[in-house]
């Protein structure tokens, strides 16, 4: 039997460089959860509060984020308006550009939906027992924001990350493009690698992202009394 | 209940109406020339970094090999260019279909990614001297040979590289044939191996070597569409990289540079035979 | 903006829709019909097969289309798996969408008070009977706001077909910008056939929640 390329792996610098290539992929995300985070967090607040021109505005940019797939957001960002701005902007800044302003708007929705989720009633009862608004919101109604937050903000993160797979589209050497580069010079020795390299790949991305997901999914569990 | 579904509803026209607004908006401003996408010699030089394009995935011309270092005919080429400019190379992985937009967004300062002159492309790009000749070919399983093009069916696919000249080539002459258009070298390759088309159609100095470095594929049409050039390109309108270029690739003719690179990257894929009717030397195709 | 250039590529661009909608529909009614296989297999505790569908669940729900898309399209063949690329496309796009509607559809049994089952039993249904007419509408209910949303991201997950050589609008656009340069206006169509598909399907969305949540509470 032939061999289905896993070996190519070990050759030179390979396998180091795959994982090379998966820490460009995980950079980006982690750059981009940072600042989705940080930023959703400031909008869903706003957003939960009574000002209807605030919520129409964000309304929209959700809706657009959400409508247009990431991949036409990472060439408009990244050939669009570099084309039209006169901008050098690189593929590392567009993408966390696009990743953080998908990233943002969908934070900023979780982050309403989990404010506005806390019944009036335990505003009513906090304020009954004699706190002021201060010790309401940092006592009461904050701790229970985040318990519901935390979970939902890990999985946003999961789904950041494989998103970003699409940087290769834009020219980014990431591990699907370096996968594809290993591919090609060993073309001659092992034909079949682009099964074992890309099964790799396949599992790489699994390694990273399912134990994610299972924290995620504990923390929901233990929370929810 | 109305209210907010209505309220939704006009959210996502307006979302929609103000995406049309802003690229329309783009689109009248981009007339104004601002500040030029590109660099001048001088402006690299002080940087001390040139941005160049290279393929990543198209051996023996450009590739990375197992330690990660670039590779190749046009990378040997583009080291030299780094050497005499006395500046770090910083390789820019491009595809086909990106290139002429990496140059005019200034995401390179040269693209040295195999890239056939033609007049469609030099309206947008500025080409320097050329440095290798080309011509179309296509290459294809050697029991189902493909010697011409009347030999494929209609519902047959060839594949192509989106963005190449054998695209272009193809669906100006031959609207009629199916073509089957991947993004990447490495995919077309792959797609090609996999048997998902007929034939592969591309540069004939490509499909000669996937011939000669894969066991059961024959060139059976080796030369299609006119003769070419292949030559470095800069940012339209970059004179002072451009009259470098020029100049440098003349000079690099005094010391037959491209036949030593030839021997360096391509001997041992296309062995002596091919080395005087590809190499253009000192810019000037005999 | 060149008006002459898109007329010119709409026709290019309308193609393109056709294509991503008719592989987008066949996966999304993939990815429904593996979606409630295995959310049922889940609810009825079928062993083996339970540990099976989680598994499954498990890699396609964490790692992304664009890497299954590149295993199931460029690796299986040398394993003497070769499909065509349109088969890939709905089948990459109706595995993914599976891992999803089955966690969607779960989450909708589960929200079915365990009441009502033994309500209906109570009443002489059996099993089968209670699952059928009682549980399982109800269940789609709950699930609806949740299977929509899970269409619009398939629908838009098929801009990485591309990539496996499929004319979608995606590619279009591209290759359209690597053979003429034309970057603005070919963005441009991009954006609005975008808009053409997934906005009809974002409103029912909206419309279908509203509709459900007057039906189960009034308004």
């Amino acid at each position: 039997m032939q061999s289905l390329g896993i070996d190519v792996l070990f050759k030179g610098k390979n396998f180091a460089r795959l994982l090379e290539g998966l820490w460009v992929a995980a950079r980006v995300s982690l750059i981009s959860s940072a600042v989705s985070i940080l930023l959703g967090i400031f909008m869903g607040i706003l957003m939960a509060g009574k000002n209807r021109i605030i919520q129409g505005i964000f309304r929209v940019y959700l809706e657009t984020v959400r409508i247009m797939p990431q991949m036409v957001l990472l060439f408009i960002v990244y050939f669009g308006t570099t084309r039209v701005f006169g901008w050098n902007l690189s593929a590392e800044y567009a993408a966390v550009i696009v990743f953080s302003f998908w990233g943002t708007a969908e934070m900023g929705d979780l982050v309403r939906g989990a404010l506005i989720s806390i019944p009036k009633i335990q505003y009513d009862s906090a304020r009954a027992l004699g706190m002021d608004e201060k010790s309401v919101f940092q006592y009461v109604i904050l701790p229970q924001t985040v318990r519901r937050l935390i979970p939902l903000s890990i999985n946003l993160i999961t789904r950041i990350i494989k998103t970003t797979s699409l940087i290769m589209m834009i020219g980014m050497v990431e591990v699907l493009k370096v996968a594809q580069q290993i591919i090609e010079a060993n073309r001659r020795t092992s034909p079949n690698a682009a099964f074992g390299v890309f099964a790799v790949v396949f599992l790489m991305y699994f390694i990273v992202c399912w134990p994610i997901g299972r924290a995620a999914a504990y923390l929901e569990k233990r929370w929810a009394e | 209940m109305k209210r907010i579904t209505i309220k939704r509803v006009s959210a996502a026209i307006l979302s929609f109406g103000l995406i049309i607004v802003l690229l329309a908006g783009c689109g009248s401003g981009s007339g104004d020339p601002s500040a030029p996408a590109y660099r001048t010699v001088d402006e690299i030089k002080k940087s001390g970094v040139i941005n160049i394009g290279v393929f990543s995935d198209k051996s023996p011309f450009g590739y990375v090999d197992e330690y990660g270092d670039y590779q190749g005919y046009d990378v040997y080429f583009a080291y030299r260019i780094g050497k005499d400019l006395g500046v770090d190379i910083n390789f820019v992985s491009t595809e086909a279909a990106n290139r002429i937009e990496y140059l005019q967004t200034g995401k390179v300062d040269i693209i040295l990614a195999n890239f056939t002159v033609t007049p469609e492309r030099a309206e947008e790009v500025d080409f320097a001297l050329p440095y290798m000749n080309v011509a179309l070919g296509i290459v294809s399983p050697s029991d189902a040979v493909i010697e011409s093009l009347d030999q494929i069916g209609p519902d047959d696919e060839v594949i192509v590289i989106s963005g190449t000249t054998a695209e272009t080539y193809l669906e100006k002459n031959y609207p009629e044939i199916k073509l089957q258009k991947y993004d990447t070298y490495a995919a077309a390759k792959t797609a090609f191996e996999n048997r998902n088309g007929v034939a592969w159609a591309n540069d004939n100095t490509e499909v000669i070597a996937f011939a000669i470095e894969n066991e059961g594929y024959v060139v059976g049409i080796p030369s299609l569409g006119s003769q070419d050039t292949i030559a470095p390109a800069v940012t339209k309108g970059n004179e002072s990289l451009l009259y470098w270029l020029n100049d440098e690739i003349k000079a690099l003719g005094e010391e037959n540079f491209f036949h030593k690179d030839y021997e360096e990257t391509l001997l041992d894929t296309y062995g002596k035979d091919y080395e005087d009717t590809l190499v253009v030397e000192g810019g000037v195709v005999k | 903006m060149d008006m002459e250039i898109i007329r010119q590529y709409l026709p290019l661009y309308r193609d393109a829709l056709f294509l991503t909608l008719r592989i987008g529909w066949y996966g999304v009614f993939l990815a429904l019909a593996i979606g409630l296989v295995c959310a049922m297999i889940i609810r009825f505790r079928i062993p083996v097969l339970r540990t099976i569908v989680k598994a499954y669940v498990g890699l396609f729900r964490n790692t992304p289309l664009l890497v299954q898309l590149f295993f199931i399209y460029f690796a299986l063949p040398k394993i003497g798996i070769r499909l065509s690329a349109e088969f890939c496309g709905s089948l990459g796009l109706g595995l993914l969408g599976g891992a999803y509607m089955s966690e969607t559809l779960r989450s909708g049994l589960e929200s079915v008070a365990k009441i009502q089952e033994e309500s209906a039993e109570s009443l002489g249904m059996n099993r089968y009977q209670a699952f059928r007419f009682v549980i399982f509408p109800q269940a789609v209910t709950y699930s609806v706001p949740g299977i929509l949303a899970n269409v619009i991201f398939l629908l838009k997950e098929t801009s990485v077909f591309s990539t496996i050589s499929l004319m979608d609008l995606m590619f279009t656009a591209k290759d359209l910008i690597g053979m003429y340069a034309k970057t603005l206006e070919c963005l441009t169509l991009l954006v609005i056939f975008y808009l053409i598909m997934l906005l009809p399907v974002s409103l029912l969305g909206y419309v279908l929640e509203r509709r459900l949540r007057h039906a189960e509470f009034g308004d």
